[in-house]
């Protein structure tokens, strides 16, 4: 067989894929079927399961809900500072979520925007709204990419004949824009739940890892490995690597089926 | 004058128009010619209200409509890749300028008169990705005229097309811009849509007009030898 660089390339992704199944793989050899399922009926999980799907599901309303606009002006918009505006919001997805998980406990715990916050009775810091604001802020940047890249992708020519029309600016986003960047929506959402879910460090700092309070699906492996109880751990990574597994199946299928 | 265009210059960083001067008179069908990268183009989106130009005015019956918005000046335009909203289907795309302004019966009864005079009345339930170039096309001229605009801009609109399809649809185009008697400005660069349809031809080159006139006269008088050559003239 002729070696060539297309092969070489193929052996690479092989040999790695394989080395990452094996490691997804031991999650699911190790325990006890049987000890798996007792673990997921135990008030703890059922807990931080109840949690993680509410609160990534909030989080990911927001994020989607902001991405739109963001996403539209950073792909059609022409202004001063858009390459400033770009990098701003694509950073959360560089550093490390800890840092994030920082920045967002000073801003909302010592600045002026943290105080206006509170005294309008809403209490972020170490509470379950922080969770959802630590998911917020983990899962937009994602949001923000893949909705950016689904705008540029459309032909603005379509926004123009729809304008020429007799269409104003936003009703040309509601009509023709929106239906036609719908599956790279549903491909933002799924993406985005996906990391608001699995969100850890900026979760643990902003709102803590208080044990049946704060406590979402990554805190409970977290503080399970902490604890010793390694079935609970292993338990809540399935759990968590059978919504990560569902998300991805659906982004490619839709993927796929772009018909646009 | 129906339309009046006056010195109108465009800067869009890696290309300029400079000092446009247009005159057209109602029910003119103008065919602006010129090679790739010439500003047919960009002449056309500027009418339509799609760039800002840095200078000069449009005048479209007497109104200064420079700064109008696309939507407020009824203007309908057609592209080489038909631009039909894949999301709905023919009858949806005719109808959709028209549901701004129209009630239901009206609208039906203007989308299956035009359906009709471009023969696609059997398509009007069909989505576009199942329709063939020639019946996208019809479909995007439909939806232009439907709404009865003061000027119809086309973009190349025979261009992707069969040279029997081609045929077909001048000859249809010709047929239904009669009945609603539009104004028309149509980019080109192939010389048979000069011939069947242009009363005016207007010849550009690196964002500059080089010369205007009837066909009869670019074609048997050009100014300048580019002229000559692109329209396969001899220059006396």
């Amino acid at each position: 067989m002729q070696v060539s660089f297309k092969n070489i390339c193929i052996a690479v992704s092989i040999f790695f894929t394989l080395i990452l199944f094996i490691a997804i793989s031991s999650l699911f050899v190790v325990p006890k079927p049987h000890d798996v399922i007792m673990a997921l009926r135990t008030p703890e999980m059922v807990y931080s399961l109840k949690l993680s799907v509410l609160t990534a599901l909030m989080a990911t309303t927001c994020a989607i809900s902001m991405a739109i606009p963001i996403g539209y002006a950073l792909s059609k918009g022409s202004f001063r500072g858009k390459g400033i505006v770009k990098s701003i919001v694509d950073l959360p997805m560089a550093f490390p979520e800890l840092v994030l998980g920082l920045a967002l406990l000073l801003l909302f715990g010592n600045t002026a925007i943290g105080k206006i916050i509170e005294a309008m009775g809403i209490r972020i810091v170490f509470t379950k709204a922080g969770v959802v604001v630590a998911q917020f802020f983990t899962g937009l940047p994602y949001a923000v990419r893949i909705l950016c890249s689904t705008f540029n992708s459309i032909n603005p020519r379509y926004e123009l004949v729809s304008r020429s029309l007799g269409y104003g600016e936003f009703e040309t986003f509601k009509n023709v824009t929106l239906p036609l960047a719908k599956n790279g929506i549903f491909a933002a959402t799924i993406i985005t739940f996906a990391r608001c879910i699995g969100a850890f460090g900026a979760v643990l700092i902003l709102a803590g890892g208080s044990y049946m309070k704060t406590e979402i699906l990554p805190i409970t492996l977290y503080l399970n490995i902490s604890y010793g109880n390694i079935g609970m751990a292993i338990s809540s990574g399935i759990v968590l690597i059978l919504i990560s597994f569902l998300a991805i199946a659906t982004f490619e299928w839709l993927e796929r089926g772009n018909v646009y | 004058m129906f339309i009046k265009i006056v010195h109108l210059s465009i800067d869009l960083k890696d290309f300029q128009l400079r000092n446009v001067n247009l005159d057209i008179e109602k029910g003119d069908y103008v065919v602006i010619i010129g090679p790739t990268g010439s500003g047919k183009s960009v002449i056309l989106e500027t009418i339509a209200g799609f760039y800002t130009p840095e200078a000069g005015k449009i005048i479209l019956e007497g109104q200064d409509i420079t700064h109008f918005p696309p939507e407020k000046r009824n203007m309908s335009i057609v592209y080489q890749d038909y631009m039909l909203f894949p999301h709905m289907t023919v009858y949806e795309n005719i109808a959709y300028g028209l549901k701004k302004t129209s009630d239901k019966d009206h609208i039906e009864k203007e989308v299956k008169t035009i359906a009709s005079l471009l023969k696609i009345e059997h398509l009007l339930h069909r989505l576009p990705g199942t329709l063939s170039g020639g019946e996208c096309q019809r479909t995007a001229i439909a939806r232009a005229l439907v709404v009865k605009p003061r000027l119809l801009l086309m973009d190349e609109p025979f261009s992707a097309l069969d040279i029997k399809t081609k045929k077909e649809l001048r000859q249809l185009v010709k047929t239904a811009l009669k009945e609603y008697q539009t104004t028309t400005i149509h980019i080109t660069h192939d010389l048979d849509d000069v011939w069947h349809l242009a009363t005016k031809v207007v010849m550009i080159r690196k964002g500059r007009v080089l010369q205007i006139g009837p066909p009869e006269h670019i074609f048997t008088n050009p100014t300048d030898d580019f002229v000559a050559n692109f329209v396969g003239a001899n220059r006396s």
